[in-house]
């Protein structure tokens, strides 16, 4: 018999008892698709808690029962209220709502306000534990706004390989910030792709009527910028003074650190001027160990760099 | 054998209800054969369901008793650390929860829990604007010393802190712990993923005093990082022409001391972080070059010589 952990099984029984219980009467398919559960496990859990309680009042602690495909609960006694929040679950819900209380369109008098407070209040803190500041330049409105309405927009890009800024039509589906940073994910009609744009390099905007193209199925989502497979590779030594690269790019893969702190960092190359900014920021506490074509990329950006100052 | 939720229900359900502190063997008793008989595997098996009911998030205390059972210990839950106090959420504001969660952590699995508890369900569509939130292990209990403000002792910048901790702030895509720096008696600013090991929560509470507001514990300017109490230098950085529309934009038109021939721009970039400043100029490779003052221009040299290896 397949089985799951005990501990798992019993916390997801604590959060499913109350909501029972204020139903009264639930069909099982209805909880299983709630609390992702299969169905015949939901019954055996919810048959055997049936069966707890405490000499002398044994059936008595939990009255439950399921009767042709409803579960039916009684007089509540005891597991009336849900768990507490864990500092985990605490953390993720005023982290969520704070975050989006700072993207356009929140409403400081709206429910996500008020649900915040109240739930801060309840973990015992005033409203000021967590904060999130992410400001919000204004082709950031516009562009949500164009997404919202489904209209398309010209802009002027300015990519950080090309020389001069390009003229592209875009029809933007998601504006999204992710490790400090503004994107839209966009139909290109230079390309006939859906691509990712930095807001920061688009330096203007018009409208530019209706969307004609509709938004793909799968797009992609925050931290999984340049997730795509056909995005270059490298493999990077690095010291821990550079490990904020961890943290700020989005990375494949990460080694334990060997003896002198250093990890082997996997991460998407968006292009080789990327690359070449990364590694000379770097500099000591780098070094390129893969592709081989890329090996001396540091040292000729380097080498480019210092005739300024010669 | 019973199956273990079984016992472990019955034992919950047994520790919740009790009015006073059960010993072992009253347990034992009240759950009729759940435990093994012998005095050594009961004590046992009781060890490992108090290990796993602590997993779930459910402590059960415990004290010393005295009077005919002295010297036994006690056991019993508390029901107010066990149960979600009745947060009053409107089922509008739980699904703006929900929303929020589907634009910051889509696939949280905690994030569901969580929802599940406040009678909410995960997922659904988080419209057109999303925000990738940094994950750190360190922060749900950082939070957590905020709000029961206790201060937390760690190790940072090769030196062991003891902060009382205001609140964490995410901007830029980093999180900042902000609080009362007890040795150096002023406020400080730590980002987080440079704490260096486990953070450790004192046993005493402190009370917090004027001016926490967290918002105005980070300059606007990411340059100006660390200012409290630290001079302010300025430097001269002489932007290329093709960069130069994209810095002005960034800094200011207000920074730029002149324009010159074919279009680029020499700006003024206040700076405390010598470390911050040269990682900017470096950004824009050949585009920038620092003209003053003379030592951010040979450290800039120094660095570059040390790339050619």
């Amino acid at each position: 018999m397949s089985q799951r952990p005990a501990t798992e099984r019993l916390r997801r029984l604590l959060v499913m008892l109350p909501w029972l219980m204020e139903r009264g009467e639930v069909p099982v398919a209805e909880a299983a698709e709630r609390f992702r559960i299969d169905e015949a496990s939901l019954v055996r859990d919810l048959e055997l808690v049936a069966m707890c309680g405490l000499p002398p009042y044994v059936d008595e602690m939990i009255d439950l029962f399921i009767d042709e495909g409803v579960i039916v609960t009684g007089v509540p006694r005891l597991f009336t209220r849900p768990l507490r929040l864990n500092r985990v679950e605490a953390f993720e819900l005023l982290a969520a709502g704070r975050a989006a209380m700072n993207l356009p369109g929140a409403d400081p008098d709206g429910a996500l306000n008020r649900g915040l407070l109240k739930v801060a209040r309840g973990l015992g803190e005033d409203d000021t534990g967590v904060v999130v500041v992410n400001p919000t330049p204004v082709t950031v409105a516009t562009l949500t706004d164009a997404a919202v309405e489904r209209r398309r927009v010209a802009v002027s890009y300015q990519s950080h390989t090309a020389d001069a800024p390009s003229e592209r039509v875009l029809t933007p589906y998601v504006v999204a910030t992710a490790h400090g940073k503004w994107y839209v994910v966009a139909h290109d009609d230079r390309s006939g792709e859906v691509r990712t744009f930095r807001v920061d390099r688009i330096e203007s905007v018009v409208d530019a009527g209706p969307a004609e193209v509709a938004a793909p199925e799968e797009l992609p989502m925050p931290g999984e910028w340049f997730a795509e497979g056909d995005v270059a590779r490298a493999t990077l030594l690095v010291s821990p003074e550079g490990r904020w690269v961890i943290e700020r790019y989005p990375v494949d893969a990460v080694s334990e650190p060997d003896d002198l702190g250093r990890c082997t960092v996997r991460l998407p190359v968006t292009s080789e001027r990327w690359l070449e900014r990364l590694l000379v920021r770097l500099g000591p506490a780098v070094s390129l160990l893969e592709p081989e074509s890329m090996r001396n990329l540091a040292e000729r950006a380097a080498t480019r760099v210092l005739a300024n100052y010669r | 054998m019973a199956d273990r939720v079984e016992r472990l229900t019955n034992l919950l359900a047994l520790l919740l209800e009790t009015r006073e502190p059960l010993t072992l063997h009253v347990i034992a008793a009240e759950l009729g054969g759940q435990y093994p008989a012998s005095e050594q595997a009961r004590r046992a098996g009781f060890e490992r369901d108090k290990a796993a009911l602590r997993e779930i998030g459910i402590e059960i205390s415990s004290v010393t008793l005295s009077g005919d059972r002295a010297g036994e210990m006690g056991y019993w839950v508390e029901r107010s650390s066990y149960e979600l106090p009745d947060l009053g959420l409107e089922p509008d504001e739980v699904r703006a929860l929900q929303v929020a969660l589907a634009m910051t952590r889509p696939d949280s699995a905690v994030g569901e829990e969580a929802l599940w508890k406040l009678g909410g369900v995960a997922g659904g569509v988080g419209g057109p604007v999303r925000m990738h939130l940094p994950e750190l292990k360190l922060l749900p209990m950082l939070r957590a010393a905020v709000a029961a403000r206790r201060p937390v002792g760690f190790e940072y910048g090769e030196v062991d802190r003891v902060v009382e901790p205001w609140g964490v702030l995410l901007r830029d895509g980093f999180w900042y712990l902000v609080g009362f720096d007890r040795h150096r008696k002023a406020r400080r600013t730590f980002r987080v993923d440079r704490i260096v090991g486990d953070v450790v929560e004192l046993e005493e509470h402190f009370e917090r005093g004027g001016d926490t507001d967290l918002r105005s514990a980070l300059p606007d300017d990411p340059l100006l990082l660390g200012a409290e109490g630290a001079t302010t230098t300025e430097a001269v950085i002489r932007i290329g022409v093709r960069r130069a529309a994209g810095v002005v934009r960034e800094l200011g038109s207000e920074r730029v001391r002149a324009v010159l021939d074919g279009g680029g721009v020499e700006v003024t970039v206040p700076y405390v972080n010598e470390a911050a400043m040269r990682s900017w100029v470096l950004g824009h490779l050949e585009d920038a070059e620092v003209i003053e003052p003379a030592e951010l221009r040979s450290s800039i040299v120094a660095w570059l010589e040390g790339c050619l290896r």
